[in-house]
């Protein structure tokens, strides 16, 4: 059957808002292609003018990196972003719950107080927090660092998972309730089974911030806890900065951040606006 | 009634059980966040010898500030950040969403890419940019830059003139896929009734969309909005590792600034009455934020 006219002008527009949409993930892309290419690029062919796309790729960059013990920075980002997200999910998922589900006394105050928390700007926090570390023997620890991060990622997490649990239909709760159970079983029999998708995707959400995270972990994790992140100055030496190496840890912090993006698209629009879109 | 009572609204007669819920996570937030601000307000209010705390000095290290010329120029460079930058993430990220909305194919590719920038760390944006915008050989130096002649034998990031336009180009980079996600998301979450009415009046796109479209989205693009002026005013990290304030003082933001106070200058006079000022500033943009979301939202 032949294609009427207004169906021909539906699918061409089709195509140009397509080739419009795709022209806007190419640019974010390309860049991430030109880096993940500099991890390959022989130091011969590094500055050259025009910059060249074709070369014999190389590994060097690679064995510098693993010579040099960025594999130490990887696990120590590693651990300090899953400890920090177990703590924050075993301590705010019964405070979300508790603010979806009852009314709380003085509830606006203290939901501004939860999101004022996560607003803060990082450099204003870390000012006290260095000083009083200082003083208690705090800064190149772990611990410290990991407390550090409960300021942004707690915060976030009690306030986007309160938006998960506003969308729990409290019907099998009351029915529970009726047959008998008291409120801590059904929390952890009825609520926490159906909160799990949730749970996850905040906490994963929390796990990148807290991988990505750079002023606290350079400040306060200082020269015994490096993260990823913190390494990067390594390699900008006295004889000139490592392009090839800088390209592999770039390459290899963005790693979880791909993963999760596919797996996660739709939790985070909800996350980034703070639960304010359900995305 | 008291059976009744119990049974509906699971709130009623919870007695002490939703606070003890939410004990171990106030208690820590007091801790992590109320305490270092109040900790920094005590010592903003002494005079301040490196890490030690002297004599009483009101507000005095408040005047300090207030008269400082570096302090002011770095409000202005956030400024400018700002007014640049999220108008042109917000109307770029409005248009991309209505071209995402419109059927477009292969969404399940574009739009997980298109989320990358966002969750992207700092240092990750930070390496990117270095080098396609490094010296003479970065792609992006080299063929627009070098070539045409705007800036040669200089890097970018070292140019008093572009450096700061330099930053805000990456940051619309980052943060316009973020906008144009969000709105979309909007727009999907529109009710249908008042389109399939406004076609069968026979309303063009245009009118369609200034007076359904807008109206409808007006309180999420508020949002989208404040989010991005918070987001914007307190970016520290990229500009951190790309430019470090400089030149000279040509792209010290606020936040710099502030960094510098302490962790070069060793003012904590000064630095930590900076702190108490964004707070505060900080605390009003968080109340805009949680009352639009309340009640032009309507989200809880």
């Amino acid at each position: 059957m032949p294609m009427s006219v207004r169906e021909r002008a539906a699918r061409r527009r089709q195509l140009l808002f397509t080739l419009l949409a795709a022209a806007g993930a190419l640019a974010v892309v390309f860049p991430v292609l030109w880096m993940a290419l500099m991890m390959f690029k022989p130091e011969a062919v590094m500055f050259a003018r025009p910059p060249v796309w074709r070369f014999p790729p190389t590994l060097e960059h690679f064995d510098y990196v693993i010579e040099h013990g960025f594999v130490w920075n990887l696990l120590a980002s590693l651990f300090v972003a899953v400890a920090s997200t177990v703590l924050v999910v075993v301590v705010g998922t019964p405070a979300a719950y508790a603010f979806a589900r009852f009314p709380i006394r003085r509830r606006d105050d203290l939901l501004l107080f939860v999101l004022a928390t996560r607003m803060a700007p990082p450099v204003a926090l870390v000012i006290p927090f260095y000083l009083i570390y200082a003083r208690v023997g705090l800064l190149d620890t772990y611990v410290g660092l990991v407390v550090a991060y409960l300021s942004f990622n707690l915060s976030f997490y009690v306030w986007v998972l309160w938006s998960f649990c506003r969308e729990l239909p409290v019907e099998l709760e009351e029915a529970a309730r009726a047959d008998g159970y008291p409120r801590a079983h059904v929390l952890v029999r009825v609520v926490l089974p159906l909160l799990r998708p949730g749970i996850i995707a905040t906490a994963v959400l929390c796990f990148i911030f807290a991988w990505n995270e750079f002023l606290y972990a350079f400040l306060l994790g200082g020269k015994t806890i490096e993260t990823l992140p913190v390494a990067v100055p390594k390699l900008i030496t006295s004889q000139g900065v490592k392009w090839g190496e800088l390209s592999i840890v770039g390459i290899v912090a963005l790693m979880p951040v791909l993963v999760v993006v596919f797996l996660l698209q739709r939790h985070i629009v909800r996350g980034l606006t703070m639960g304010a879109v359900k995305g | 009634m008291y059976l009744v009572s119990r049974r509906d609204g699971a709130g009623d007669e919870a007695g002490w059980f939703p606070y003890v819920l939410m004990a171990p996570a106030l208690i820590t937030l007091v801790v992590v966040a109320l305490v270092p601000f109040l900790y920094t307000a005590y010592l903003s209010l002494h005079e301040m010898q490196y890490a030690r705390v002297g004599n009483w000095a009101g507000f005095a290290n408040y005047a300090r500030l207030l008269t400082n010329a570096r302090f002011w120029h770095s409000v202005g460079i956030s400024a400018a950040f700002i007014a640049v930058a999220v108008p042109l993430e917000f109307g770029l990220g409005l248009l991309g969403a209505l071209v995402l909305n419109q059927g477009v194919r292969c969404r399940s590719i574009i739009v997980p890419v298109l989320f990358v920038p966002s969750m992207m760390a700092p240092i990750v944006v930070a390496i990117l940019w270095k080098i396609m915008l490094a010296g003479s050989w970065g792609l992006l130096s080299y063929n627009l830059l070098e070539r045409f002649g705007i800036l040669t034998g200089l890097s970018i990031f070292a140019s008093p003139a572009l450096a700061l336009l330099a930053l805000i180009l990456i940051d619309v980079w980052q943060w316009t896929p973020f906008v144009m996600l969000a709105l979309f998301a909007g727009l999907q979450s529109l009710p249908l009734m008042p389109y399939r009415a406004a076609a069968v009046d026979g309303a063009t796109p245009l009118q369609t969309f200034r007076r359904l479209t807008l109206p409808l989205l007006a309180p999420l693009m508020a949002v989208i909005v404040l989010l991005r002026l918070i987001d914007a005013f307190k970016i520290f990290d990229t500009i951190f590792l790309l430019t470090a304030g400089g030149p000279g003082q040509a792209t010290e933001s606020l936040s710099l600034f502030t960094y510098k106070t302490v962790f070069d200058f060793w003012d904590l006079g000064t630095a930590t009455a900076t702190a108490v000022v964004i707070w505060v500033m900080f605390f009003l943009f968080s109340n805009a934020f949680y009352q639009v979301v309340k009640r032009k939202l309507r989200a809880f």
